[in-house]
């Protein structure tokens, strides 16, 4: 009996010592490590991201390399769980012992893992965190590429002021990045001096809005701002019209964005205004090396690449640059010339201030005909707007 | 019960802490943070199983507990600028009080509607925390401060697990568990023989609720970042259950083996089968539940690899 | 004695009712989200004919629910995820072979029908009428797989079905939507349909009796593992039906089963359990208070979930019977 017993425990006792072999690297190359959500909830956007750094470390390791290594990429997956991101950032850390690590996918986890990758000075590029709140707690080693949560909706109030709306309701999920787009909307309208009626969030799995939609109705807002996903927007988008509610504007963030929104939506999508980070046209942006990067992803994935993909690939640009002016992977020659670097990606120019954020201006875009055209900032815009949202009864009869 | 064999029985636990104290400074932070977390859910699952295990009445929210643990200690930390060692104690309390508080009447219901109230108070107190926006941030999440130290929280959580198997084993070989044992097989019967049920099983359902508490209240010190979302996840209860049937409910060594043989085993294939191994996961409950319902240790006992009284 | 505590959990169930649908009221007007014109009333119409209509949806698949209790005395916690796999059925034959969402029900019935049997002939069988917490758990585990397989085939990204997207105006100011209209339709149809053959149809009495006493069913000559199979098969395509009807209305993923799964037992702890009229009456009245709380409480969409879960425990610590359910034994 007690030498099965002690069986058992040696069994156990056994298991526990698999995960602890530790991982050497040849010398000769750069390892770069990166734990993001390849199952879960954020695995669609995130997986966009995935093709993105594959394609790079693939270009380049065809090509010269950083400084004449060739990159050893580590992807693990973080199921979109921030327990275990944490735990698989210090897996890279201090057991696989990558020289560089980026970011994890969504804000809410790039804020928990952001201590760790602190605490032992990793340099790391967060492609996929928007919510300025991460910057503003004095962190030195992470650097933020896109623009961030609160200038999500910039665009949208500008254009809202524009067309002489004077009353916006703004909803949003109840989780980091909404909220902080809904703080940004709120400070823009009170800017701007439109009234904000409403500003309420709902639950991550809510699916039914027509009491919300009523609720808004009734407060005689003229204009939504939904800091929304995908789903929820377009569960908005579409309950507004199976309840004849008519709106000057409806806003979204993330959702219109994606290629499926217009596509699974149809003509309900129509003149919907979103944002993006950037969008692959580059007879209208003129970022160096757009068209090759569209063409080698259209050619890989057959699909064209969207902004989660652009910015992803230009956080692996700008690493590329650091370590060739550093002249080598070492962190802290890195992380020194990413705080000093000035450099363009195909998402646009990069250069940090004091809190690690860069400047980066997105941009709002209007959903005419099935197709994303953007409308705003102006200097930049490709058609204008067409807006007030026409009547539903009055569409398709056009 | 022998002496000797409570003897033995320390003299494993004291070699298991020896092994576990001298552990730490000779690994790294990854490997730190998996026995961390293994302890932790050793804790759970131990504390899931005082009211399941010995008492039949099968929790299916206890992650409730472990979420204000976790919520006690990121709003103490951050908007009372406390140190985060008495916040465990202000978690536990609470959780204390709230357990006593749900406790009262969930309890006087029996087998599935216990448990399925269960999942609803769990569920509900989530939305409480999103809702509660002025003293919990709502669904924006708390983030503590970056202070944290992997070998502080892996004491802290040494000396919680400790406790939690020291107050598991009493209440597996006192009068107080061969109570909860008489009730959980008979609750009528047990009641004419002059036990009192709802006494019993409320101090229980307490004491099942205040680890559960203290480790939620850790790990927000490790992960520093908690939302309602992540820390009322039903996934956690889904895991304390599971590891505790596991190794084999009712006992006290079955959910410490049953979570250090199933969480390891799912630290190693995750990273190779991100999908596969959640699938594997319900199958096994299905299994377990089907055929293996007292778990490992109940086959032990069986195949006569254990003694019975042992396991108490 | 007894009877004085049936009639007092009357009353509290009542008076739990009543406060239940008029404390969004308070609210709404202690907070001025009230106004009492004609506008509003409109707008208030619309949200509790649009809360019916959901109803009617919820109800369906908490029938499927109330049945298995019924008969078998279990709590089949995957409910929902069956429900979940019937919009994703629905979604495939609509996408890849183009079939109408609600003609695909022709297809899709029979298939959930057979899962339902299987799950009843492989897991189920052997535990009916065991400790009550082994089919829990079992159910469970079977939910679990279930959410995973689905996610492993169609990751966890929303889907939607794009169907009938205008609205039906009841008056100048009134709108109820033409996919909720068509849901509630063939809800009430399939349920009433149901209800006629447990009434009616042989099997469907035989069904009645072995929820009454399986014992003296067996001992008149019925196969009581049969019954347990054919309700199983009843359960689950009624569950499949309901998410079909949920996918022309609204997205889902792999994940919104759960919801589902709470919101069923919430509708069958307030009509009373096993009970299949309570199950219809308890699914419009969570529907109606789910939307008055979302229309008049300040934030109230974020606090809607607290409808069911509240119902859930209130219910079952005031009045376990429930509205109509069977006595406690």
């Amino acid at each position: 009996m007690k030498k099965s017993f002690i069986m058992i425990l040696g069994f156990a006792l056994a298991l526990t010592a698999a995960p602890f072999v530790e991982k050497s690297h040849a010398m000769d190359k750069v390892t770069l490590g990166i734990a993001i959500s390849q199952t879960g909830r954020y695995a669609e956007p995130a997986g966009r991201m995935v093709n993105s750094y594959k394609l790079y470390v693939d270009q380049v390791n065809a090509g010269k390399g950083w400084n004449g290594k060739k990159i050893d990429f580590t992807i693990l997956d973080d199921k979109s769980d921030k327990q275990t991101s944490i735990k698989l950032y210090e897996k890279l850390i201090t057991q696989d012992k990558v020289n560089l690590t980026i970011g994890p996918y969504s804000s809410g986890i790039t804020d928990a893992v952001a201590n760790v990758l602190e605490r032992y000075k990793y340099p790391t590029m967060a492609p996929g965190a928007s919510s300025g709140i991460i910057w503003k707690k004095g962190r030195k080693y992470l650097f933020n590429i896109i623009a961030v949560a609160q200038d999500y909706q910039k665009g949208a109030v500008h254009i809202a002021r524009d067309i002489g709306v004077k009353r916006i309701a703004i909803i949003g999920e109840d989780s980091l990045f909404p909220r902080q787009s809904a703080e940004g909307a709120v400070d823009w309208a009170k800017k701007l001096g439109l009234k904000v009626v409403l500003n309420e969030n709902y639950p991550r799995k809510q699916t039914d809005f027509t009491a919300l939609l009523q609720k808004i109705k009734a407060r005689r807002a003229e204009a939504i701002i939904s800091n929304s996903y995908f789903a929820d927007a377009a569960a908005q988008i579409r309950q507004l019209r199976e309840l004849n509610i008519n709106m000057k504007i409806f806003a979204g963030t993330v959702g219109p964005g994606l290629p499926k929104f217009a596509k699974q939506l149809g003509d309900t999508a129509e003149y919907v205004l979103g944002f993006s980070q950037w969008e692959p046209k580059p007879e209208i942006l003129k970022r160096p090396g757009m068209r090759a990067f569209i063409a080698a992803y259209e050619k890989r994935y057959g699909a064209k690449p969207n902004y989660h993909a652009g910015q992803s690939y230009a956080s692996l640009q700008i690493f590329g640059d650091a370590v060739a002016k550093a002249g080598s992977a070492d962190r802290d020659k890195v992380w020194k010339t990413l705080r000093t670097m000035k450099t363009t990606t195909i998402i646009g120019p990069w250069k940090v201030d004091d809190t690690n954020l860069n400047q980066h201006e997105g941009l709002t875009f209007q959903i005419l005909d099935g197709q994303r055209k953007i409308v705003w900032p102006k200097k930049i815009s490709e058609v204008p707007y067409k807006l007030p949202m026409p009547n539903w009864k009055d569409r398709g009869k056009n | 019960m022998a002496q000797n064999e409570h003897l033995r029985n320390f003299g494993m636990l004291a070699i298991l802490i020896i092994i576990l104290c001298a552990l730490p400074s000779n690994i790294n932070l990854y490997q730190r943070s998996v026995i961390m977390f293994t302890m932790m859910y050793v804790v759970l699952s131990l504390s899931w199983n005082i009211i399941s295990g010995y008492t039949g009445y099968v929790s299916f929210g206890h992650v409730m507990f472990y979420g204000i643990g976790a919520y006690a200690t990121g709003i103490l930390v951050v908007d009372y600028g406390w140190h985060w060692i008495p916040t465990l104690f202000v978690g536990v309390f609470v959780s204390f009080v709230v357990s006593l508080i749900i406790g009262f009447p969930v309890l006087r219901l029996k087998g599935p509607y216990f448990a399925i109230a269960m999942l609803g108070a769990a569920e509900g107190t989530r939305v409480v925390a999103t809702v509660w926006e002025d003293l919990t941030h709502g669904g924006e999440g708390i983030g503590l401060p970056n202070i944290e130290n992997s070998f502080e929280t892996y004491f802290a959580m040494l000396v919680v697990m400790l406790v939690t198997i020291i107050v598991s084993y009493w209440v597996g070989h006192s009068r107080f568990g061969i109570r909860l044992n008489a009730i959980r097989e008979d609750e009528i019967a047990a009641e004419s023989l002059g036990i009192n049920s709802t006494f019993y099983k409320l101090f229980a359902f307490a004491l099942s609720a205040i680890f559960p508490a203290a480790a939620g209240g850790i790990q927000a010190y490790k992960v520093l970042y908690i939302d309602p979302e992540t820390e009322f996840f039903i996934l956690v209860t889904i895991y304390m259950k599971l590891f505790a049937m596991f190794g084999g409910k009712g006992t006290v060594i079955g959910p410490i083996l049953g979570t250090f043989v199933l969480y390891i085993v799912q630290e190693i294939t995750w990273v190779k089968f991100p999908t596969a191994h959640l699938i594997a996961f319900g199958v096994f409950i299905v299994l377990v539940a089907r055929f293996m319902p007292r778990g490992l240790m109940g086959f032990a006992i069986d195949k006569g690899w254990a003694r019975k009284g042992m396991v108490h | 004695m007894q009877e004085k505590a049936e009639i007092r959990s009357k009353y509290w169930l009542a008076v739990f009712l009543v406060a239940a649908y008029t404390i969004p009221f308070a609210v709404g007007i202690y907070t001025e989200n009230v106004f009492f014109d004609l506008q509003w009333l409109a707008d208030l119409t619309t949200v509790i004919l649009n809360g019916i209509m959901q109803g009617g949806v919820y109800a369906m698949f908490a029938v499927g629910l109330t049945l298995i209790f019924g008969v078998m005395r279990i709590i089949n916690v995957a409910h929902g995820e069956l429900v979940m796999l019937g919009a994703y059925l629905t979604w495939m034959f609509f996408f890849y072979v183009g079939v109408d969402p609600l003609l695909a029900l022709f297809i899709t019935l029979p298939i959930a029908f057979i899962i339902g049997l299987l799950i009843q002939k492989l897991l189920l069988n052997a535990v009916v009428g065991g400790p009550e917490l082994t089919p829990l758990l079992i159910t469970f585990g079977m939910g679990l797989t279930i959410i995973h397989i689905v996610e492993a085939i169609f990751t966890t990204d929303y889907r939607t079905i794009p169907y009938a997207p205008d609205a039906f105006q009841l008056t100048e100011t009134i709108a109820v939507s033409r996919s909720k209209i068509i849901s509630f339709v063939m809800a009430a149809f399939i349920s009433i349909t149901v209800f006629i053959f447990l009434k009616i149809h042989r099997i469907g009495k035989a069904i009645r009796a072995t929820a009454q006493n399986a014992d003296v069913a067996m001992v008149c000559g019925i196969n009581i593992f049969h019954i347990y199979m054919i309700t199983s098969g009843l359960a689950a395509a009624l569950a499949v039906a309901g998410g079909a009807l949920v996918s022309i209305q609204f997205g889902f993923n792999p994940e919104t089963g759960v919801l589902y799964t709470l919101q069923a037992f919430a509708i069958i702890v307030l009509g009373g359990r096993g009970h299949y009229i309570g199950a219809l009456i308890g699914g419009v009245m969570l529907a109606v208070i789910e939307s008055l709380i979302s229309f008049m409480i300040p934030n109230g969409t974020a606090m809607v979930e607290i409808a069911s879960y509240g119902m859930m425990v209130f219910v079952l610590l005031i009045r376990p019977r429930g509205l109509m359910g069977p006595k406690e034994n």
